[in-house]
């Protein structure tokens, strides 16, 4: 007598060759490798590009001119640079502003000078002159109190707080970048669990809409063809993200998009298990659903919960990541919906790798997802043997709960 | 004692409908037993719960006395109404997999496979997509796939339906030989001259029962017996003598006579002989076809 095992074994890999020999899987990948490669080009061009950029075209006149040197000095702490463009007068300078030759004009007394610009003026630039202002004016203050500007100064900068981290001091570079990985690894998930899960649907009902199945399952059991199924077409898609993962980790490390590799290796590899864990689950739900038609063009419909379900989790990531860009740690609210078994494939990999999640929160996200994927087999498989073999009409799901 | 399929007192509704009712028959070793009845008589649902694809509300399947289980499901051989290949694969890799799932070894799949393909004159579409090849090839493949494991028994469903007469030929050898080295063999067809020429037995299946089943001798024998006699200068009343005689019908000179039981056959053509010459005294065997229209517009009527 035959194992279950090797049942599903060679229901498995039936799946596993016949698709990954298609065209549409290899162009299919080739495009998402193409995809990558685009985006971290855009990277290093966009990053090359604004060490260029920060040069700020500004022109003085009157007074505002003695501004110009503590301004540069400022500016230089701060990596970017000023052009100085010399202009005749007032009305010039407003004529090169406003056709773009110029960024900033300023003009008035070095107490209170006035700022020239055709949208809007820099944050940062408007900040550094303030404070040089304010400066000069405290510096009269105290000058004129009979006190040395210099030595006010000194003891001033002296008081300021301490900050002590109980977190491991991660370089905020390394977060940023860690952040920014996990959304795009977020993104891959969410697609790959819609495609494939897709795929799962689809060739759920190839079997049934071809009558097949008749034959299959006059030697093999429902659950067997199931799990086959699932775990065939689940390793054409991790050998997908395999390729994807490999691929994105040596394009950005070779190009220094990642100054960390470790940070990048870390997102691959959170990754690879939050497809394992949200692909059980969403394929699972997807099968039990295409169980349920037997012609392809109902698929859709019938497997239409599930997809908004995939939808509401990428936009939870969204809501969830996006202030991550600024900085912020995740937000409680944002750990919490990590714990939901279905928003956890597209959360955990950013509070894996950004350590934002405690250990033993992503742990209970992990037994969380394996038992709810448990529990959804375990329906899902009552659903497909009541409906597999129910061809014509869409079956009601109430009656492949009850059983026929 | 109890080799073969045995099937016993099936019934199965589907809602409110009657599929099946009290349904019993048996195929022992090396028989074929041909299965006839009207489109929705219920000989797919039969064959379908036989296979384990649907289960009965009531009755049994036994193998060999035993009840049917999925091993031993493994070793039968299916072929459903409804054909049921993935069009996309190539066809030997398709039989291979199949033969893998029913228990053989990657080598012995594939020897079986190329085997029958050969057998079948498909050798050298081994590596086109099943999708490609025409609905009668389409069929020798899904034949193929029902024969590959030697099963022990064989369940085809209107195996003979759109096939052209070389393939029907092809089919029907192939059909007979598996009888032959002992398996019970149970087909459909709608095709009754072929049920006759293949089959020892036949069941007929009138609305979810069996209304007739038997070797196929007994059952055209198991009819009114009828005479034709062609005796030329016999005039009207030549065997008023005779009790238990009633002319169906008349044909030219040749005349259709329906003897009652107990009437003596020979005192008939002897009171035929008396009026003169007799050219033709045949007993009158009804193809299984005409049996088939009596028995199921009787049952109609009923």
């Amino acid at each position: 007598m035959r194992s279950g095992i090797a049942t599903v074994f060679l229901i498995a890999r039936r799946d596993f060759i016949t698709r990954v020999r298609t065209r549409l899987f290899l162009i299919g990948t080739i495009l998402i490798l193409v995809a990558i490669a685009g985006y971290v080009a855009f990277q290093v061009l966009v990053l090359s590009k604004q060490g260029k950029v920060s040069a700020y075209k500004v022109a003085y006149v009157g007074g505002a001119q003695s501004l110009a040197d503590p301004l540069a000095a400022a500016v230089k702490s701060l990596g970017f640079s000023i052009e100085r463009k010399p202009v005749r007068d007032q009305a010039q300078g407003e004529t090169e502003v406003r056709n773009g030759s110029l960024d900033v004009l300023m003009s008035g007394s070095a107490d209170s000078p006035q700022v020239l610009v055709r949208d809007q003026f820099s944050p940062t630039l408007e900040a550094l002159l303030n404070q040089i202002v304010q400066q000069r004016a405290l510096d009269r203050e105290l000058a004129g109190a009979g006190l040395n500007p210099a030595q006010v100064e000194a003891r001033v900068a002296s008081a300021r707080v301490q900050v002590h981290s109980l977190k491991p001091p991660v370089g905020q570079e390394q977060r940023l970048q860690a952040v920014a990985a996990g959304f795009v690894a977020a993104l891959f998930l969410y697609m790959a669990l819609l495609t494939y899960g897709n795929f799962i649907a689809q060739g759920v009902v190839e079997e049934k809409a071809n009558r097949i199945v008749e034959i299959l399952l006059s030697t093999v059991r429902p659950e067997q063809l199931l799990i086959g199924k699932v775990v065939g077409i689940g390793l054409v898609g991790l050998l997908q993200f395999v390729v994807i993962g490999i691929f994105a980790f040596v394009v950005t490390t070779v190009t220094h998009v990642f100054t960390v590799p470790t940070a990048a290796a870390g997102i691959v590899l959170a990754g690879l298990l939050w497809f394992v864990l949200g692909y059980f689950l969403y394929a699972i739900m997807f099968a039990a659903g295409g169980s349920l038609v037997s012609r392809q063009e109902e698929v859709q419909s019938v497997v239409f919960p599930i997809t908004m379900l995939a939808i509401l989790a990428w936009f939870v990531a969204i809501g969830v990541l996006t202030p991550m860009f600024d900085g912020q740690p995740m937000s409680n609210v944002g750990i919490i919906l990590g714990m939901i078994p279905f928003f956890s494939p597209v959360l955990l990999p950013t509070g894996m790798a950004t350590g934002d999640m405690a250990a033993w929160q992503v742990l209970l996200a992990v037994v969380l997802t394996l038992g709810l994927t448990a529990a959804a087999t375990w329906l899902a498989a009552r659903i497909y043997a009541n409906s597999v073999l129910r061809l014509g009409a869409r079956v009601k799901l109430r009656e492949a709960l009850r059983g026929g | 004692m109890d080799a073969g399929l045995q099937v016993d007192q099936l019934s199965r509704r589907y809602g409110p409908v009657v599929a099946l009712q009290d349904l019993s028959f048996q195929v022992g070793p090396g028989e074929l037993f041909g299965f006839v009845g009207s489109n929705g008589a219920g000989k797919t649902t039969t064959m379908r719960i036989v296979m384990g694809v649907l289960a009965a509300d009531v009755g049994e399947v036994r193998w060999n006395g035993g009840r049917v289980t999925l091993e031993s499901r493994r070793r039968f051989g299916y072929m459903p109404e409804e054909r049921g290949l993935y069009p996309k694969m190539r066809v030997l890799e398709e039989l291979v997999y199949l033969a893998e799932l029913h228990g053989l070894t990657s080598a012995a799949a594939r020897a079986a496979a190329a085997g029958w393909l050969e057998r079948l004159g498909l050798s050298d579409r081994g590596n086109d997509e099943v999708q490609k090849l025409s609905r009668g090839n389409q069929q020798r493949v899904q034949l193929a796939a029902a024969l590959l494991y030697d099963p022990e028994l064989l369940i085809l469903d209107e195996p003979f339906a759109g096939l052209d007469p070389v393939a029907v030929d092809v089919m029907s050898d192939v059909l007979r030989e598996r009888a032959k080295v002992g398996i019970p063999v149970v087909f459909s067809s709608h095709q009754l001259d072929i049920v006759e020429r293949l089959c020892d037995h036949v069941g007929i299946i009138q609305s979810g029962r069996m209304v007739a089943s038997g070797t196929v001798d007994d059952l055209r024998r198991g009819g009114p017996r009828r005479y034709w006699i062609e005796a030329p200068t016999a005039v009207d009343g030549w065997a008023q003598a005779i009790s238990g005689l009633a002319v169906v019908r008349r044909d030219g000179s040749r005349t259709l006579l329906e003897l009652a039981d107990g009437t003596d056959d020979q005192a008939v053509l002897r009171a035929a002989l008396a009026t003169g010459p007799v050219h033709e005294f045949r007993r009158d065997i009804p193809p299984l076809s005409e049996l088939f229209r009596h028995v199921v517009s009787e049952k109609a009527q009923v």
